[in-house]
């Protein structure tokens, strides 16, 4: 039902208007979205910022250009497994779950529930500091995680955070 | 014919020569210039592969290569003169212009000072801080905005499951999937990115070896090029004769891009209005239009032609240690020529020598920021030789080799890392002595190599003596056979102190968590009655590292065979033209691959602690021990205390023979289990000590460790002593001196910090060549002698002062341990290294007492 809403709704948003009003909704949203962080669990936040991201996409043109042709399947989980969420990039399109999926170009498994606030709040999403720290362990294909790195840097750099 | 070698220039200093207005003006610019990522090379390669279909081939030919290689050299802009560079600025980085000469055309990169991106290999680590690289506190680059969406959306997506790493991860999995029908796994790319017990360079080059460019200068491209043709007739094994199609078209490749360069120069030339530069454009394109497709018929038709070759060379490979070898001979009989009929003076050649060095170091390698941690303040490492003795045993020491050291000390340039050979005999005294004067006037170059150590290290590996005798030094200290030795000397670069923790806690290790067996269990060590149980658990361990590392290294090697052929790279070798079979394939006549050991002097003094305290003395139990490592010495500071003192715990650097013995022990032990391994090019692998800068990474990483060193503390530089626990000057040189050079092939550095002496030069002089001329001495056969030095000569203040006023010192070189690195741009574990080494202060052999640096924040 959610992505229905969002192919119907939210989609048609960056024809009607230009690329900047999109990113003006973003940040407004992005606003709202700090506000509700505070105080939120780990496994809320991760949803949160994956699901903030995929509205991203649907507002912006210039954002979804990021996904057009590109397939991947994250895993992001602590080692308790109490925090898991899954990003699917298919189609041009971004789907978040709250499961475990199996099939995963990358899994990243983080030490615990700070290390991934750790590298969520990094300034770079640099996995590789986050190594160094042997905060976390992944499994897979690194590219896909340089590639999530720049998604979430490009974001900021629209809304003018970053 | 090859004329005799001769010293024929009186003041060997040759003081009255400085840098030309051109030159000053040049460095100048050069210095002020930040680098600039460039982005043309991986945008023309990556259109050449998506429009070839290589994405989707299971396997590239070297003819694939050659001919994307072609294409990228042909299209590329032909550079004559930049115009404009990025400076540092108060918020930002700002553009500057300026109107540069050199005597050389073209650029590795399409800018000034340029960061080359190779997508083949570890460009995408760069990809999440495209958007902050410029900002970014350690070694910023400069990067557009459009050039960040170029590499977003155009170039990077299509290297996502095509660079080198995730190739050897997937044939990882295969391996695996066959050999224990297990999906997705490959335990030894997971042991690689944990980061903490080795390094491996083949995901990020096929490089570390030197090329030689003497036949190129002797008889120019086409000849070869006639060569090859008439190869690939005579030949009937196809895969021969594509090697042979395959070398011809990146030779034509490379004469285009000298043409187009030239062409470049004459359109230049033909809107110049002042004479002098309109010339200048006009001698380039003549120069250009002859070589490297012509035999060279000057100085510096030689140079031009070692400049495109290298640029060339550049285009396929990342430069990570690819050396340019012995200059002062391959470039002689030219200079003397040109020198014997007057179209040359020595001012002229060092003008020229300066313009090349410059040129060399137009790039800097593209390093992700938490590399920086590891790596920070790299340069390329391009190695360069002078001096030594010939394939017949000869001092080749001429006029020449000073041009090159004047240029080096006028200069006083990070890249390229001039390296010294040095064959003792009382006629090479004075040549000794000016390279410890270069040393004392830029403070940090050139290296000093042992001929007749090094020598004897080669042939123990199987060399032959003219073979040996030929070598040139590659990346920071390593020894090759000029042009026909493929060693990929830092294939491996392990870090030795893991083995130390994988031994303490029986396969696990305290960074990656205790309750992971990282390894295989080796005993208890709570449990063991004798030293010697302890060095079988070592071994084990050690062994167990070895046959992982190695295991890695040949599937990555495998990788670049089946997906990274290098024509350009074996049409400057000896090998790959007679046999037809490109170097990766074991084309060069003499194939290994090269590891270097980090922490060897903390590993040993731990075990000489280990010994006597736990053992010997039983002043602890080995349960305390542990107790005391895991508390990083809090509550035992006594034993700490004892532990670091040399009077009472054995320590490598004082004659101690136990402490010795120990080193001895362990370069023994990797140099059989290292040794033993094939490589996947039918070779053996090597080991050296010579760390760069990852004693400091691997340091920052690890905890406390018997020889009483503290947590996250830096290790030893190379196969240097530990710092602060060696106090005479020549017992240090005699324990180093006393070490196996058989066992020390893939090179080694020690890193010495002599305090300088302003105001009796010359006394200092006398005794810096009398400390090398005795750590260099066998003894009468007793010993190998010392194969390596290498030295810091800059006062303690000036380290302290650069640390806080890093601009005022910007030139500020040093050794770091192989290469020279700029001290301003090291990260800040690293110079806290440099200042904490021991130093010596030579007129009393005595090391001097300074506080340990407290870490910069």
């Amino acid at each position: 039902m959610r992505s229905i809403l969002k192919r119907f709704l939210l989609r048609p948003i960056p024809y009607f208007f230009t690329d900047i009003v999109g990113v003006y909704i973003a940040r407004l949203f992005s606003r709202s979205l700090k506000k509700e962080l505070s105080g939120k669990a780990t496994d809320e936040f991760l949803e949160l910022l994956l699901r903030g991201m995929d509205l991203a996409f649907y507002l912006s043109k210039g954002y979804r250009k990021n996904i057009r042709d590109f397939e991947g399947r994250y895993l992001f989980k602590t080692a308790d497994n109490l925090v898991a969420a899954s990003a699917i990039f298919k189609d041009g399109d971004m789907e978040v779950l709250e499961d475990v999926i199996d099939d995963w170009d990358i899994m990243i498994t983080f030490k615990d529930s700070e290390a991934l606030l750790a590298y969520i709040f990094s300034k770079d999403q640099d996995i590789l500091d986050s190594i160094l720290a042997n905060d976390v362990e992944v499994e897979g294909n690194l590219n896909y995680i340089y590639k999530f790195g720049f998604m979430v840097r490009d974001l900021a750099h629209k809304l003018g955070v970053g | 014919m090859d004329k005799e070698q001769q010293v024929a220039i009186r003041d060997l200093s040759l003081e009255k020569y400085d840098l030309t207005k051109r030159v000053s003006y040049l460095k100048d610019i050069y210095f002020r210039a930040m680098p600039e990522i460039c982005i043309e090379r991986p945008r023309i390669i990556t259109k050449f592969h998506e429009n070839s279909g290589l994405f989707k081939k299971k396997s590239i030919t070297i003819l694939d290569k050659a001919r994307a290689y072609r294409d990228v050299l042909e299209r590329r802009t032909p550079i004559v003169r930049h115009s404009c560079s990025y400076e540092k600025g108060v918020k930002k980085m700002k553009r500057f212009k300026f109107k540069e000469a050199p005597l050389f055309a073209g650029s590795t990169t399409s800018k000034f000072k340029g960061v080359p991106l190779y997508p083949e290999f570890l460009a995408l680590a760069l990809w999440p801080e495209l958007w902050t690289i410029s900002k970014r506190a350690s070694n910023p680059f400069h990067i557009t905005d459009n050039e960040v969406k170029k590499l977003n959306y155009e170039i990077f997506p299509h290297w996502i499951e095509n660079n080198i790493t995730e190739l050897a991860r997937k044939r990882c999995y295969e391996e695996n999937l066959k050999k224990y029908g297990l999906n997705k796994h490959d335990p030894e790319m997971k042991l690689l990115e944990r980061l903490v017990i080795f390094l491996a360079s083949k995901p990020n080059c096929i490089s570390h070896t030197i090329p030689d460019f003497s036949k190129a200068i002797k008889q120019g491209l086409r000849q070869i090029i006639k060569d090859v043709k008439k190869k690939k007739e005579e030949t009937s094994e196809d895969s021969k004769k594509e090697f042979y199609t395959a070398i011809s078209e990146v030779l034509e490749g490379i004469i285009t891009y000298s043409k187009n360069l030239a062409a470049e120069a004459e359109k230049l030339a033909s809107k110049e209005r002042d004479p002098v530069l309109k010339k200048e454009l006009l001698d380039i394109a003549e120069i250009n239009s002859h070589v490297p497709e012509y035999p060279a018929r000057t100085f510096r038709e030689g140079l031009t032609t070692i400049w495109i070759c290298w640029i060339a060379i550049h285009l396929e490979n990342p430069n990570v240690g690819l050396s340019l070898g012995r200059l002062d001979q391959v470039l002689y009989n030219l200079y003397r020529n040109d020198i014997d009929t007057n179209k040359l003076t020595i001012e002229q050649a060092i003008e020229l020598i300066c313009c090349l060095w410059l040129k060399i170091g137009d790039h800097v390698p593209a390093i992700p920021d938490a590399g920086e941690q590891l790596f920070g303040g790299s340069g390329s490492n391009q190695a360069i030789t002078i001096g030594g003795v010939d394939k017949n045993g000869k001092d080749v020491v001429s006029d020449l080799t000073y041009v090159m050291l004047r240029a080096t000390e006028l200069m006083k340039l990070r890249d390229p890392n001039l390296n010294a050979r040095y064959y003792q005999s009382e006629k090479s005294r004075d040549y000794l002595r000016r390279l410890c004067e270069v040393n004392i006037n830029t403070g940090a170059t050139p290296a000093l190599h042992n001929d007749k150590a090094v020598i004897k290290a080669l042939v123990h590996k199987g060399e032959t003596v003219e073979q040996a005798r030929d070598y040139g030094v590659i990346g920071c200290v390593e020894p090759g056979s000029n042009g026909r030795f493929y060693g990929h000397t830092a294939a491996i670069l392990l870090n030795l102190t893991s083995a130390l923790e994988l031994t303490l806690f029986n396969g696990r290790h305290r960074h990656t968590g205790m309750d992971l067996l990282i390894s295989t269990e080796s005993g208890d060590v709570t449990t063991f009655t004798t030293f010697e149980e302890f060095k079988a658990a070592f071994e084990k361990q050690t062994r167990w590292l070895v046959e992982q590392t190695t295991n890695l290294n040949n599937i990555l090697g495998r990788i670049h065979q089946d997906f990274y052929p290098t024509p350009i790279l074996s049409a400057f070798f000896e090998g790959p033209m007679k046999k037809g079979k490109d170097l990766i394939q074991g084309g060069a006549m003499i194939n290994s691959s090269g590891a270097t050991i980090i922490g060897l002097a903390d590993v040993a003094d731990s075990l000489s602690a280990i010994q006597r305290v736990v053992f010997e003395e039983r002043a602890t139990s080995f349960a305390d021990l542990l107790q005391a490592l895991e508390s990083n010495f809090e509550g035992y500071e006594f034993l700490q205390k004892r532990l670091m003192n040399p009077d009472k715990t054995p320590k490598y650097g004082n004659e101690n023979s136990a402490a010795d013995a120990n080193v001895s022990w362990i370069v023994e032990l990797l140099d059989k289990a290292f040794g033993e391994k094939m490589n996947y090019r039918g070779g053996h692998y090597r080991v050296g000590y010579w760390t760069m800068t990852n004693h400091a990474g691997f340091g920052r990483l690890m905890k406390a460790l018997p020889n009483g060193r503290k947590a996250h503390e830096n290790f030893t530089s190379g196969i240097t002593p530990v710092s602060g626990v060696t106090p005479y000057l020549t017992k240090a040189l005699n324990s180093v001196a006393k070490q196996p050079v058989g066992c020390l092939s893939n090179g080694i550095a020690l890193n010495l910090k002599y305090t300088p002496e302003h105001g009796n030069k010359e006394k200092m002089l006398d005794n810096f060549v009398a400390s090398v001329e005795g750590y260099f001495d066998d003894a009468n056969g007793e010993r190998d002698g010392g194969m390596e030095i290498q030295f810091n000569i800059t006062t303690h203040d000036d380290f302290v002062n650069a640390v806080a006023n890093p601009e005022i010192y910007k030139e500020l070189l040093v050794r770091v341990s192989g290469y020279t690195a700029y001290f301003k741009d090291l990260n800040p574990q690293m110079q806290k290294e440099i200042i904490d080494r021991t130093e010596y202060l030579l007129s009393t052999g005595k090391a001097r007492d300074f506080a340990p640096f407290p870490l910069p924040k």
